[in-house]
């Protein structure tokens, strides 16, 4: 089943042409890897996906919803409910320093799902627990490793029950030896089926993990295929000089 | 020992004056201020430019000047007669809104847009990002600058007695004229000290409370 169609998106920043025309369909428990150089619009598109960035041309489709059409989004009103079903996962984590870990994973379910704080608590103990941080629900954003922290986002995420799981980047402001057991964590999504994209610099994973691999430059999709098409046997040159460059 | 009494008294019927003043201000200008914030920073400019001008007015001009204005202003216009109590609260409210508002703003400011992106990623509306997750971090960012301003309104009420308004300066004042004695302007500055004591404590006492996170 389809659950993420975009068309023609295009973006700029200024006179910047960021997105020149991207298409990319997403199907039910497919893991994507979108790999490519610095500037290469792999953000930005993703942030397109759920209004964190406009885009300038193109449509976007969640299942049978529009989140835009032609350039043109609907408003914040209409689209909260269906944005619902996209969780993402931020490079910064962007936790609630204010909020104990607990309180960052119930409070949007109580909040915008308005599911009571009872059983929004035994969710988030089992999502706690699914990422290794059980016993961490009542410490604070800041007491806790930058890997923690993430892991804390992704449970938060996965409290709204998404339908599509979006990661930007989410090891890049990791130290080395941190990015592993958030990897993992997304490992274990992925061999759940959740349905995922992911910005990501670790080829590593993207080859162990992604069902499919999307390599982008310039504004532009290059190449996409299967893990071992794209990384293993990329035809294209850009591609096949990236991948030198970081592994 | 009699004329102590006397005078303790009348710089206590000042006291209630200047807690009147003092709480009355608080008591609008800290919402008002979050207003002006916030229409200061609206993208709207038939809102933000009036504001911007309102604060730039305000905070560019002396308070005794506003009280002035504000007192005795309807009244030389033929406009009517103002209570000088009312217009010593209008004055103040005004005034230190939009002092208050420039803090907020600051405040505002400094919350990382990443908080934003996450709230909104959660599908919360704009209204319950504000209140849910913005200005509890930006109360805590603006504990300080409020405590200083917090201070200065103490020692501002004061100004109330340019227009007739009998605070505790103004009460001191008296005395001093009445008995010819020096002494209670002395002793009106420890009412002072002591009310600044109590709200520093009060200040203290916050900044530790929310000092659990970061």
């Amino acid at each position: 089943m389809v659950i993420l169609r975009a068309e023609n998106i295009k973006k700029k920043f200024g006179k910047l042409e960021v997105l020149k025309g991207i298409d990319i369909t997403v199907s039910e428990g497919e893991i994507i890897a979108i790999i490519g150089p610095s500037g290469s619009g792999k953000s930005t598109l993703l942030r397109c996906l759920n209004k964190l960035e406009r885009i300038d041309d193109g449509s976007i489709y969640l299942f049978e919803d529009a989140i835009a059409e032609n350039g043109v989004y609907k408003s914040d009103k209409e689209l909260r409910p269906i944005l619902k079903n996209m969780g993402m996962v931020f490079q910064q984590f962007n936790l609630f320093p204010h909020k104990s870990v607990l309180d960052n994973i119930i409070d949007a379910p109580v909040t915008v799902n308005k599911i009571s704080r009872e059983e929004a608590s035994e969710n988030a103990k089992k999502l706690l627990e699914n990422v290794g941080l059980a016993d961490k629900s009542s410490a604070y954003p800041s007491q806790l490793s930058g890997g923690q922290q993430q892991r804390v986002a992704i449970a938060r995420a996965l409290a709204m029950n998404p339908r599509l799981l979006l990661f930007d980047e989410p090891t890049s402001a990791l130290d080395p030896e941190l990015t592993g057991e958030v990897l993992n964590v997304m490992t274990d999504l992925a061999k759940q089926k959740n349905t995922m994209i992911v910005v990501t610099h670790e080829i590593a994973f993207a080859k162990e993990v992604a069902t499919r691999v999307i390599f982008m430059d310039g504004g532009h999709i290059i190449e996409e295929g299967t893990p071992e098409e794209v990384i293993d046997n990329p035809k294209n040159e850009r591609t096949k000089q990236f991948l030198k460059r970081v592994t | 020992m009699q004329l102590f009494i006397k005078v303790t008294m009348s710089l206590l019927e000042g006291l209630g004056t200047t807690l009147k003043i003092f709480s009355l201000t608080l008591l609008m200008a800290l919402p008002l201020g979050l207003l002006i914030s916030l229409g200061a920073m609206s993208k709207f400019k038939i809102i933000k430019i009036p504001l911007k001008m309102l604060i730039w007015v305000i905070r560019g001009t002396p308070l005794m000047l506003q009280l002035i204005i504000f007192g005795l202003g309807p009244g030389l216009m033929g406009i009517m007669g103002m209570d000088m109590f009312l217009a010593v609260i209008i004055a103040f409210v005004l005034n230190y809104a939009c002092y208050f508002a420039e803090i907020f703003r600051g405040g505002i400011e400094s919350i990382p847009k990443g908080q934003y992106e996450a709230g909104t990623v959660l599908g919360y509306t704009k209204m319950q990002i504000f209140i849910r997750i913005i200005l509890p971090q930006v109360i805590k960012r603006i504990i300080p600058p409020m405590g200083n301003e917090f201070l200065t309104l103490i020692k501002d009420t004061s100004l109330a007695n340019t227009i007739m308004i009998y605070e505790i300066t103004w009460n001191a004042k008296r005395m001093m004229n009445s008995e010819h004695i020096l002494w209670p302007l002395f002793y009106s500055g420890l009412f002072y000290l002591i009310l600044c004591g109590i709200v520093t404590v009060i200040f203290n006492y916050i900044e530790k409370k929310l000092d659990y996170y970061q």
